[in-house]
């Protein structure tokens, strides 16, 4: 069980980025920057958050199948919504130079099978974008023109499912080239990456967020439904049918408010029954603007 | 960003898509499917930036069109060179048929045309007419793919053979280029302005759709009016009474191929689909029946816009050229 569940209310916390991050120096200066804390440690996967900015990372390891591995772990140990944003960040071979540029894969191929995924809207006003191909031993030769890196399939395999295509991103910084070896690689150099980024990266969540709310608010369940769902015993069917028509009773009667204590003696079936002849009668001088 | 088949990478389409975009990006891939068909898209989130796919089509070139659907032809085909639509129309079906809203054009229009001769061919001595702007809008893409030109090429000349452009676009410039076509229809989608302004996002608005329909039939088109899908509103007579009002003003009826309405009808999965896209549009709020699967707004209705349509066109237009659409 989290920490964050609070168990009275029964409201599990809202975020709405999750970071999937392989290396612990590539996710320390977003942590930083967004202020996050450390909230189980216990695991594999390290899951750092800060509820209050809506967003959780996990660190991964290295490797597509820790990848998809610990996106699971963080949407299960968070509870996390199904309009939440997955991003995996980090640090990529390119064929070209200069090291520290940034860009968003927009497809990405696991090298071993050819499987593709193609994440995300693309972020063109802020980023430019790239083929990415996800690998099982780190690629010295750079022989396609194309990023490298050993995460991003095995993030995109599982993290469309916990949201959707258009909310997964992977977003990578260049580390090595043919010019820069990747044996040159440290600890403080990813660092000085990530955060000569941060900029662009918070101008990407930004834009993100954008989307994010959109579908939050899509996909939110009113309050008043689940007070009502909460006090009656509607079968799954009833349940279905109540929501579809407290849906359109609402758009008919934005101001009005679904009242308890006008129903404490319904039954679900009345309740449904009343909200449908409203929004019957009310379609008598429909107006569709 | 384009996404494009490998194979038809040197296609004479995809070269001019290449040199109308000079600065996009250009990701290959293997077969469409693997971007379009994939698993957990989100059409309204992908609506707001839709990649562009260029394709080959290997099959099922040109097919039957629904029966309900067409316009007294012995037989009726549609064929859809692209997949999905630059506008966002609330009703619109394809965002219940696809998980995409991503467009995928099909380059190969020379296969469109072999199987429509073979088509041709089949049913020869026969009236037949072909749909294009099934799957998509026939002309919202044009400026980019060129498509209208060369169907208008083909079908220039060919006896007993009509083909149906249908849209919502103003982008007539290739037609208005060359001489009118006198078996080619274009056919433009209309409804009141109040209500195209609230459903038919992105598409233009209805003053510019019927300032495109007066320069073709001007220029010598024959145009179809297509009241498809019929909105209910509370003032819809004087709504569709004024619209039809606007449309004959200043047109010579002569120039008037056919009109055709049909209902708001969706499949049951479709209106759900449709409905969570759009939960708090009050398009999807009003009280619809659902009857063997087909939601709609009822029989009552149906029948008070079937028969206020067929009156009032009465007026402007012969009986003969009105038809109704039932799918
Ligand atoms: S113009 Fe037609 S195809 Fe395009 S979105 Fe509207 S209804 Fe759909």
């Amino acid at each position: 069980m989290s920490e964050f569940t609070n168990a009275e209310s029964n409201m599990d916390p809202q975020f709405k980025f999750c970071w999937v991050i392989a290396l612990r120096a590539e996710a320390k200066p977003l942590i930083d920057a967004l202020k996050m804390k450390l909230v189980e440690n216990k695991s594999l996967f390290p899951i750092y958050a800060n509820e209050e900015t809506g967003h959780a990372l996990v660190i991964s390891g290295t490797g597509s199948i820790k990848s998809a591995a610990a996106a699971t772990f963080l949407k299960t140990y968070l509870k996390i919504n199904d309009y939440s944003a997955w991003i995996n960040l980090g640090i990529a071979g390119f064929f070209k130079g200069p090291i520290g540029d940034i860009y968003q894969a927009n497809k990405v191929v696991l090298k071993e099978s050819g499987a593709a995924f193609f994440p995300g809207l693309r972020l063109s006003k802020q980023i430019p974008s790239a083929i990415l191909f996800t690998v099982s031993k780190p690629e010295n030769g750079y022989k396609e023109k194309v990023l490298y890196d050993m995460e991003a399939a095995g993030f995109c395999e599982m993290a469309p499912s916990f949201s959707c295509n258009e909310l997964t991103y992977v977003i990578k910084i260049v580390s090595d080239t043919p010019n820069a070896s990747s044996s040159l690689i440290t600890k403080h150099l990813v660092r000085e990456l990530i955060e000569k980024q941060l900029s662009k990266i918070l101008d990407i969540i930004a834009e993100i967020e954008i989307l994010v709310e959109e579908e939050k608010k899509r996909l939110s369940i009113p309050n008043e439904v689940i007070e009502f769902e909460k006090r009656f015993k509607f079968t799954e069917t009833n349940k279905y049918k109540f929501r579809e028509i407290y849906r359109k009773w609402k758009v008919a009667f934005p101001s009005k408010k679904l009242d308890l204590s006008e129903f404490l003696n319904s039954q679900p079936k009345e309740i449904i029954l009343r909200l449908e002849k409203e929004v019957l009668f009310n379609a008598e001088d429909w107006n569709v603007l | 960003m384009i996404f494009f088949e490998e194979e038809i990478y040197e296609h004479p389409t995809t070269a001019r898509i290449r040199r109308a975009l000079p600065k996009a990006s250009w990701v290959p891939i293997d077969r469409y499917q693997e971007l379009f068909n994939k698993r957990h898209q989100n059409f309204k989130l992908q609506k707001k930036n839709p990649a562009l796919i260029l394709a080959k089509k290997h099959d099922n070139f040109v097919l039957p069109v629904p029966s309900g659907f067409g316009m007294g032809s012995h037989k009726n085909f549609y064929f859809s060179h692209m997949y999905n639509c630059l506008y966002d129309c609330k009703y619109c079906f394809l965002q219940g048929m696809y998980s995409s809203a991503n467009f995928v054009l099909f380059v190969n229009f020379e296969d469109f045309f072999r199987s429509i001769s073979e088509k041709i061919k089949e049913y020869k001595g026969q009236s037949l007419t072909f749909f294009s702007g099934y799957d998509c809008d026939s002309l919202a893409f044009d400026k980019l793919s060129g498509f209208a030109d060369q169907a208008l090429s083909f079908f220039n000349g060919l006896s007993n053979v009509e083909l149906e452009l249908r849209t919502k676009s103003i982008a007539i410039g290739s037609l208005l280029q060359r001489e009118p076509l006198s078996n080619c229809i274009v056919a433009f989608s209309l409804s009141p302005a109040q209500i195209a302004k609230s459903l038919d996002s992105k598409a233009p608005s209805i003053n510019r759709r019927i300032s495109a329909i007066k320069q073709l039939a001007d220029a010598g088109w024959k145009i179809g009016l297509r009241f498809d899908p019929l909105i209910y509103t509370s003032d819809w007579k004087e709504l569709y009474s004024a619209l039809f009002a606007d449309i004959m003003n200043g047109l010579d009826p002569e120039r008037i191929h056919s009109i055709s309405y049909g209902p708001l009808r969706f499949p049951k999965t479709m209106y759900k689909k449709a409905a969570s896209l759009h939960p708090e549009h009050k398009l999807f709020a009003f009280p619809m029946e659902e009857t063997n699967g087909v939601v709609s707004y009822g029989a009552k209705i149906e029948t008070q816009m079937h028969d206020f349509l067929k009156s009032e066109l009465n007026n402007y237009i012969s009986e003969n050229k009105i038809f109704q659409c039932t799918i």
